[in-house]
């Protein structure tokens, strides 16, 4: 406190402004440095892949030729080695994530193979949805130990029926189960997303009953109730459609008995949005 | 000096990215060209792996057990979902930070149907979420009996419901090799009797006794699929009989047969109505 009254105010705050660019001039140094090494390895890095890059390309050149590869003995040989397991794992990889995109389900053993963590993943009209897992113990008895399948799925029902007899089976009708509840739940989501005249009355977390009430074109104020009934839980589309209102003889119309049929054979946003077309619905 | 270094650094982790892509396209090519002097190398490496033990270079054993562990585990993948895939090649379309695009051709086969699949992966990033979309979709297929599957493969070519085809594919091939498994089984059974004029996994088996040779009972058994991917046999019987002996018909049990097959196969079951029809013409 002595020194500053001494000096006065500004004399201090002239000493603090130094001291913080004198702070600022040494951070920017250290920042300049530290771009100084960054870019220093990345150039070693780039001219490292370059030149593997070069010589896989070498060694691609003689293989087309057919050529003879380097002798067994040299430094070189063993890096060739190294493209040639690097080639062979990058296949084995590929095939690894294409079976993933085909087989809807995947395997992996856990615990010394005492157990099998299984990933279900799910899609609809070539969108990917949530992805399940199960883990299953194998030690005397096929059980589920961990899952995070809804709890909505029959689970234990099918469990019951081929866990222990038929594990591929299993996991086929599991995996149906799952695909036509993400089918079913995405075609209530895209109903919201494109139709937003139509309105959800009711639905519930199986999606295997959907109540929508759909307005007729404007100048008729008329509505109409479509009741969707998803009987058998592997599938995605309904077994039973029923379709009211309070004028019959709307309903009694050819029209509508098309209509019927279209949201028993065709995904129910793919009908609606075919109906609001055809100018059933608004 | 700090911008100088700032747009190296980011030219230099571009000219990495294109480097690296172009590294691996060159191997992804030798893997597809050369897949027999790669076995053979391979061989060759683990061969000499046993017999020196120890002393070989780190990264090569590293590289060996991770393609071991590879190996297993696309046999274990095959095995459980019945889909053997034998080629995979796969080309990078578009890549950015938040979108990345690969085209990918599948061949391979479930069961005895061999299969080709093309499609488009798109993958966006959104935040947290990565969506992934299948695009253009294309399934090429041969073999005699996809000529069934012809409506349900346009329609699911349509919806890009790559999941769906591969199921179906599956429960599909398990009703060929059925029906196939039947036909095989009553050709060996009753040589005389069963003749299979177009192969054992065409849709027709006809029975002859070679007592009657103007009788023929021909079973027709179709496995259809509906554009939805529900896969059911449709059996049928066909009776054909001499003009004279139809005259001796007086029961027509060549017009009721179809039926009476119908519900015998409700009943009994496949195996055992063909059984229960062969017997009937063998005396």
């Amino acid at each position: 406190m002595d020194n500053l009254r001494q000096k006065g105010v500004f004399d201090h705050l002239m000493m603090l402004e130094r001291a913080e660019a004198a702070g600022l001039q040494r951070h920017q140094k250290e920042r300049v440095e530290e771009l100084r090494t960054t870019a220093a390895t990345l150039r070693a890095k780039r001219d490292r892949i370059r030149a593997e890059t070069s010589s896989i390309k070498n060694l691609k050149d003689k293989l087309d030729q057919g050529l003879p590869l380097d002798d067994e003995e040299t430094e070189d040989f063993v890096k060739i080695e190294q493209y040639l397991l690097t080639s062979q794992r990058m296949q084995l990889k590929d095939l690894q994530t294409a079976h993933r995109l085909i087989a809807g389900y995947d395997l992996v053993e856990s615990k010394q193979g005492k157990s099998v963590c299984v990933s279900f993943h799910t899609a609809f009209e070539g969108v990917c949805l949530e992805t399940y897992n199960m883990e299953v113990d194998l030690t005397r008895m096929v059980q589920i130990s961990r899952h995070n399948i809804p709890p909505c799925i029959p689970l234990e029902k099918l469990a019951k029926e081929n866990l222990q007899t038929d594990f591929k089976g299993f996991l086929q009708t599991l995996n149906l189960h799952l695909n036509a509840l993400a089918g079913r739940k995405q075609q209530i989501s895209l109903i919201e997303e494109l139709l937003g005249t139509v309105e959800i009355i009711e639905k519930n977390q199986l999606c295997n009953f959907l109540a929508l009430m759909c307005k007729a074109p404007a100048e008729s104020d008329e509505a109409v109730l479509c009741t969707l009934e998803y009987g058998d839980l592997t599938r995605c589309l309904p077994t039973h459609v029923v379709i009211d209102s309070e004028n019959k003889t709307l309903i009694e119309s050819p029209q509508w008995k098309e209509n019927q049929v279209l949201l028993m054979e065709t995904p129910v946003h793919s009908a609606l949005l075919t109906m609001r077309k055809l100018g059933s619905i608004s | 000096m700090e911008q100088d270094y700032e747009e190296e650094i980011k030219l230099l982790q571009q000219e990495i990215e294109m480097c690296e892509a172009e590294q691996e396209e060159c191997l992804r090519a030798i893997s597809r060209q050369h897949r027999e002097t790669l076995q053979n190398i391979l061989k060759t490496i683990s061969i000499r792996n046993d017999r020196e033990d120890g002393v070989i270079n780190k990264d090569v054993s590293k590289l060996m057990t991770e393609i071991s562990d590879l190996e297993k585990d696309h046999r274990r993948q095959t095995d459980i979902s019945g889909l053997s895939l034998s080629e995979c090649w796969v080309k990078t379309l578009e890549k950015s930070n938040t979108k990345t695009v690969h085209q990918y051709r599948l061949t391979g086969r479930c069961w005895l149907l061999s299969f080709q699949v093309e499609f488009a992966l798109t993958e966006i990033q959104d935040g947290e979420i990565i969506l992934k979309k299948v695009t253009d979709l294309n399934i090429i297929s041969d073999g005699a009996e996809f000529k069934d599957l012809c409506g349900f493969l346009s329609s699911v070519e349509e919806s890009k419901s790559v999941f769906l085809f591969f199921r179906t594919l599956r429960s599909f091939s398990e009703r060929c090799k059925q029906r196939t498994c039947t036909f095989q089984h009553f050709k060996e059974k009753y040589p005389d009797v069963v003749q299979l004029p177009e192969g054992c996994r065409s849709e027709i088996m006809v029975i002859q006794s070679p007592q009657l040779p103007g009788c023929t009972m021909s079973i027709f058994w179709n496995i259809t699929v509906s554009k939805e991917g529900t896969v059911k046999p449709k059996i049928d019987l066909l009776m054909k009989m001499p003009e004279q002996a139809q005259k001796l018909d007086t029961e027509n049990v060549v017009e009721s047969g179809p039926e009476c097959f119908r519900s015998l196969l409700t009943v009994f079951g496949v195996e055992a109505t063909i059984e229960s029809l062969i017997q009937s013409v063998c005396f």
